[in-house]
């Protein structure tokens, strides 16, 4: 063990520190692993084998050697064990803590010097004691007197022990400079020899305890009986190579001269200590230096047994601590005692002893026996009484420290040692079989050689860290958080133990599949349009304005015109049919009506002309509309009394439908007073009318009634309408100046007898229906022809050129000739009656080229439009001359038969053939010289005709039943008679009727049916009038 | 709570310690003639301690060995132990040359009281890792963490 030199070597190295808490934590010895360091690679390798070698009890080389010796240390382990442990023991723990120091410091080199020479020396007297071996072997049983020799010897370790407690003392104190001291001592030890006299003191000092200490530790000498020893030997061995044979001789050789040398070191004792120390020192110096080299060879051997005997320190170190405090009460006692010359003393006694000692110490544990005994012996006799006793309380006071040690140690190796023990093979087993009391102490070499392998491990792994710990950076990690499991509340606890007691879920329904989805954009308007470029016309650009899909289908696939016709053929056919349910309905009014038929009547209805508008005016002139044989037309005077402002000042036309009595179906207006009125011929849309200021006006019935005047009186809106047309300020040269007398439609022969009642609009009829002419006649014998012209176009604002047609009318009458019918009356011879008046005027039905004129003297002019000369020019009366009789009423045959009838204010009716200038017959007091006022011919019947007189009285003529007077005579009363007409129907086989229109005095129209005798022709009628006609004349 | 870890004995957990020897650890003791240490330094790239191979591992582990399991106290030391030594096992077949393992596992009843784990190393960043995995069911939580200490 050479820690000084180690640190002489090694400065790096902070030995102590780091030893000190190295064996704290394990009690493998840090010096081993420094040593370890230190050494070589090589060398470590050879000690390697070395121990290997030694551990194996069978080698070859050694066999013979270890025999001999097996015998010896059984006889000394038997003798000496037993005394010797516990003492050695004992001294080796009191000594331990300076040890450790000194063993580092200075020692070694001395104790290596002086192993050579011990080596020799105990070859030496290993003869003499294997000579005495057997003697010992008989001396066996008298290990009692051996263990009563102990205690001079403990005695001796008592002083010994003191003197080292002064020493530990000193220690103590100077502990604190201790580092420094020991510096200074190295950097000393490496300069060479010094003359410090202190330094060399507790240098020297230190070497002789060291050589007590180990004198005194059997473990390391058991351990060098084990180990180190045959080490040793094998070390010689291998050193003197090649030299086994003569190994042992060297050794013992050696022994020798070091025995030798402790001899004459014991010898030189006596002398002054400083000499002697110095001497010695230097002598260690010397060799130390000299033997450098060597000791490390050396070294490695005996460091190899220092880690053995630390072991066992260390074992028992735990405890030294206590031991030092009580120690140092113990030395204080000490110190009053002892003087230094004692001291003094005693350090040399000791260090001899330990000199000697050492040598055992590396000897075989047999040699150092027989040696140490005597000594022992020696060492307490000389030790004074006083100190004796004190030793011996030390001593007691120790072993029981050590009992106490042994106890705990002996505790500790059972454990670790117990396996090793029992596999142990070679001289230990034996050794510990024969030793069982002391086996805990046995137990701390098994203990102590698996410590130190492991420290051996842990010491290259501990170089292996050293040496990865310069090239790896090891850091705190960051901390992982493995697990953060959060407290659970109570509730959710309860709810997770509990919550699902008696629930048991049933079903869910989530409505998933229905999504809503939303849209906000708004709905984009779109429209079509077109345009063109460059524009064709007025339509440049369009589209569809109103839009839509629907348009299609709204377009109206309407025959207009057919439409409307029907419509208004319906509703004439609703209207009649609602008329006459209500005629049937209510029995009053039917009942009223019956009151008034009158005797030649079946039937009677009544025309409403109480209406608002015709209360309180006559009725002065009624017409037929040919055409349509169920139209009439009354024209009404002013009234009496005024009623409705707007209309008081005007004359008022009624247009009738004979089956729709309860009202008019149109209402015109005039401002003059109408004197005669006819109907177009074909159509009855256009109602024409002569005035008495001389004027001609026209009303389109087919006008829209909003250009007209519209009343709403008593709850019912009326439209009045003015006429379409008035010749009135216009025309003004053609115009007529005199009152009109009659007017009359002039139809074209291919116009003529037709017969078209209900449909009166067609495009064919209406051209047809226009091709017509009116004539119109004044009193002045002119008579005026008017072409009615229908414009092409409305205009809403009036036309300029036609001054009398009303805004937005389309008729109009064009001047077409006019006719002076007084010129060619006057030359016939009439002169001296002055102007001849012309009262009516009728055209022949099958020629409208010719006309007759009824005039105021009896005659009835014949005229034609062409200038043709009429063959009989006038058509007189059966009477000769000229009379003043007025002819007022002239009526054609409606049956294509040439004939007319004549009536004349004297009360005579003529019947007038065209082709005879004289009447056929002539009826002169048929009315009994009333004036005949209106004479029809039926319609229904060829040879039926009415009259009317001015007495209010009708007169009905059947030509087949009598041609000598009317057949019935029927006077209007008290209701006088005012105007009469005829309507009715033969065409049709079964709704043909005979009806006669009366207007009243009292503003009342009647209507009376005939009966069917007068309505109703024979099949056969016409032929018997005509043959009658031709019989008459 | 049982726990029991795979760790090397001078780890400071305070818990019983399954010691998982390295994987490959080399011959520390030093023969006669052998070549120097190769220290290495740095394991190879693609033996190095991978985290999520581990975890998946680990968690492969924990599923089929606790699938079903309730807590008992008197089982879990066994089954802690049976566990860390399964996983350590699996660990080491996985080719971590070189590498200690350390497996710690710990198994706890789940009674609803807060738990807190940490763990801190004091290591070389570069080359050791460590990954953890829990189980939880509703009897008991098994926390595994697995530490890979390289050995130079």
């Amino acid at each position: 063990m050479e820690p000084g030199k180690r640190r002489t070597k090694d400065d790096t190295w902070k030995a102590d520190d780091l030893r000190k808490h190295l064996w704290a934590a394990q009690s493998s010895g840090p010096k081993e692993e420094k040593k370890h360091r230190d050494r070589k690679p090589l060398r470590e390798s050879e000690a390697d084998l070395a121990d290997g070698k030694e551990h194996r009890p069978g080698d070859p080389d050694r066999e013979a050697k270890h025999r001999e010796r097996a015998a010896e240390r059984d006889g000394h382990a038997a003798r000496e064990h037993p005394r010797g442990d516990r003492q050695r023991e004992r001294r080796k723990d009191r000594d331990r803590p300076k040890e450790r120091h000194r063993e580092l410091d200075a020692e070694k080199p001395h104790v290596r010097g002086k192993e050579r020479e011990r080596d020799q020396e105990h070859r030496a007297r290993r003869e003499e004691l294997r000579q005495a071996a057997a003697h010992r072997n008989l001396l066996a049983r008298d290990r009692d007197q051996d263990r009563d020799g102990d205690r001079p010897e403990r005695r001796r370790a008592g002083s010994k022990a003191r003197i080292e407690e002064r020493e530990q003392r000193d220690e103590d104190s100077e502990r604190g400079d201790e580092d420094r001291e020991r510096r200074y001592r190295e950097r000393k030890l490496q300069y060479g020899d010094s003359k410090d006299n202190p330094l060399k003191y507790w240098l020297y000092r230190e070497e002789g305890e060291r050589r007590h200490r180990k004198q005194k530790e059997p473990d390391r000498e058991k351990k060098h009986r084990e180990k180190s020893g045959t080490r040793e030997r094998r070390e010689k061995s291998s050193k003197e190579k090649g030299s086994s044979f003569c190994g042992k001789e060297g050794e013992e050789r050696h022994r020798e001269r070091r025995h030798k040398e402790g001899v004459h070191a014991g010898e030189e004792r006596p002398r002054g200590h400083a000499e002697r120390k110095e001497r010695s020192r230097r002598e260690e110096h010397r060799r130390r230096e000299a033997k450098d080299g060597e000791h490390r060879h050396r070294g490695a051997s005996l460091r190899r047994d220092g880690p053995g005997s630390q072991h066992v320190e260390n074992s028992v170190r735990s405890d030294g601590k206590d031991r030092d405090s009580r120690r140092k009460e113990i030395e204080k006692e000490d110190v009053d005692l002892e003087n230094v010359g004692t001291d003094e003393y005693t350090a040399i006694f000791e260090d001899d002893f330990e000199d000697y000692e050492d040598d055992f110490e590396v000897c075989d544990g047999a040699d150092d026996c027989g040696a140490d005994e005597p000594r022992e012996g020696e060492a307490a006799e000389e030790l004074p009484p006083a100190r004796r006793r004190e030793i011996q309380e030390i001593q007691k006071a120790i072993l029981a420290e050590n009992q106490r040690v042994g106890e705990l140690s002996s505790k500790l190796p059972e454990k670790h040692g117990c396996p090793e023990r029992a596999g142990g093979p070679g001289p230990e087993a034996n050794s510990s079989a024969s030793k069982t009391p002391l086996c805990g102490i046995f137990m701390d070499f098994a203990t102590a050689s698996h410590r130190q392998k492991n420290r051996t491990q842990t010491l290259k792994q501990k170089t292996r860290s050293a040496k990865l710990l310069r090239l790896i950076d090891m850091d705190f990690s960051f901390t992982f958080s493995l697990l953060d499991l959060p407290p659970v509340k109570e509730y959710d606890m309860y709810i997770r133990n509990f919550g699902k007691k008696n629930t048991k879920q049933a079903y869910i329904q989530c409505n998933e599949d229905s999504v809503d989805r939303d849209i906000q954009t708004e709905e984009v308007e779109t429209r079509e349009v077109w345009t063109q470029h460059p524009g064709e016309g007025a339509a440049v650009s369009g589209g569809s304005e109103q839009g839509g899909p629907g348009d299609s289908a709204i377009v109206p696939k309407v025959d207009t015109p057919r439409l409307s016709s029907f419509l208004r053929a319906a509703c004439q056919v609703m209207a009649v049919l609602l008329e006459e349910d209500r005629a049937v309905a209510e029995p009053g009014w039917v009942s009223q009506a019956q009151d008034c038929t009158l005797p030649f009547s079946d039937s009677c209805a009544r025309l409403d002309t109480s209406l608002p508008f015709l209360q309180d005016r006559r009725v002065s002139c009624l017409h037929a509309c040919q055409a349509q044989r169920r139209t009439l037309v009354s024209v009404h005077g002013l009234p009496g009394k005024a009623l409705v402002p707007l209309l008081d000042h005007r004359h008022v036309l009624c247009v009738w439908d004979i089956r729709q009595p309860s009202g008019p179906q149109k209402v015109l207006v005039c401002e003059s007073k109408v004197t005669c009125c006819c109907f177009s011929p074909v159509k009855a849309f256009l109602l024409f009318a002569g005035t008495v200021h001389g004027s001609v006006v026209v009303w389109d019935l087919r006008e829209d009634p909003r250009i007209h005047l519209r009343v709403t009186l008593s709850g019912c809106s009326w439209t009045f309408r003015t006429p379409t047309f008035s010749t009135d300020g216009v025309l003004m040269s053609v115009n007529h100046r005199s009152p009109l007398q009659a007017i009359e439609p002039i139809t074209g022969s291919v116009c003529k007898r037709q017969s078209c009642v209900l449909s009166p609009f067609s495009t064919q009829e209406e051209t047809a229906g226009l091709s017509f002419h009116i004539a119109s006649l004044d009193e002045s014998g002119l008579l005026n022809v008017w072409v009615v012209v229908e414009l092409q176009k409305a205009d809403a604002a009036g036309s300029i050129s036609d001054l009398g047609l009303i805004p937005g009318g389309r008729i109009k009458l064009v001047h077409s000739t006019s006719i002076q019918l007084s010129d060619s009356l006057s030359h016939k011879g009439y002169e001296s009656w002055g102007s001849v008046q012309t009262l009516s005027v009728k055209f022949l039905p099958s020629d409208p080229n010719h006309f007759v004129v009824g005039t105021d003297v009896g005659l009835v002019s014949h005229g034609s439009r062409r200038d043709l000369r009429a063959s009989p020019r006038l058509f007189r009366p059966q009477q000769q001359g000229p009379r003043p009789v007025k002819v007022t009423v002239i009526d054609f045959s409606p049956f294509a038969e040439p004939v007319f009838l004549a009536g004349c204010s004297d009360g005579s009716i003529r019947l007038h053939r065209l082709t005879a200038e004289r009447p056929l017959l002539q009826w002169d007091h048929s009315t009994c010289g009333r004036a005949v006022t209106s004479l029809q011919w039926s319609l229904t019947r060829p040879a039926v005709f009415l009259v009317q007189d001015d007495t209010s009285c009708v007169y009905v003529w059947d030509l087949l039943e009598s041609d000598l007077g009317p057949v019935a005579r029927q006077p209007i009363c008290p209701d006088r008679l005012l105007a009469m007409t005829v309507v009715g129907e033969a065409e049709k086989t079964r709704g043909g009727f005979l009806a006669l229109v009366l207007a009243r005095a009292s503003g009342s129209v009647d209507v009376q049916y005939l009966r069917r005798e007068w309505a109703t022709p024979a099949s056969d009628e016409l032929q018997r009038l005509r043959l009658l006609l031709r019989e008459g004349p | 709570m049982s726990v029991a870890a795979s760790f090397p004995k001078h780890t400071s957990f305070s818990m019983r310690a399954s010691f998982a020897p390295a994987d490959g650890l080399p011959e520390t003791e030093n023969k006669a003639g052998e070549p120097e240490n190769t220290y290495i330094l740095r394991p190879i790239f693609q033996q190095r301690f991978r985290p999520s191979v581990v975890k998946d591992c680990i968690h492969a582990v924990l599923k089929e060995e606790l699938a079903n399991a309730e807590y008992s106290p008197e089982e879990m030391p066994q089954l802690t132990k049976r566990l860390s030594e399964n996983i350590k096992d699996k660990l080491k077949e996985m080719g971590f040359d070189r590498y200690k393992m350390v497996v710690q596992v710990v198994i706890g009843e789940q009674r609803g009281e807060g738990v807190f784990m940490s763990a801190r190393c004091f290591w070389d960043a570069d080359t050791d890792n460590c990954t953890h995995d829990v189980f939880m069911n509703d009897s008991l939580f098994c926390v595994v963490a697995a530490f890979g200490c390289f050995y130079y």
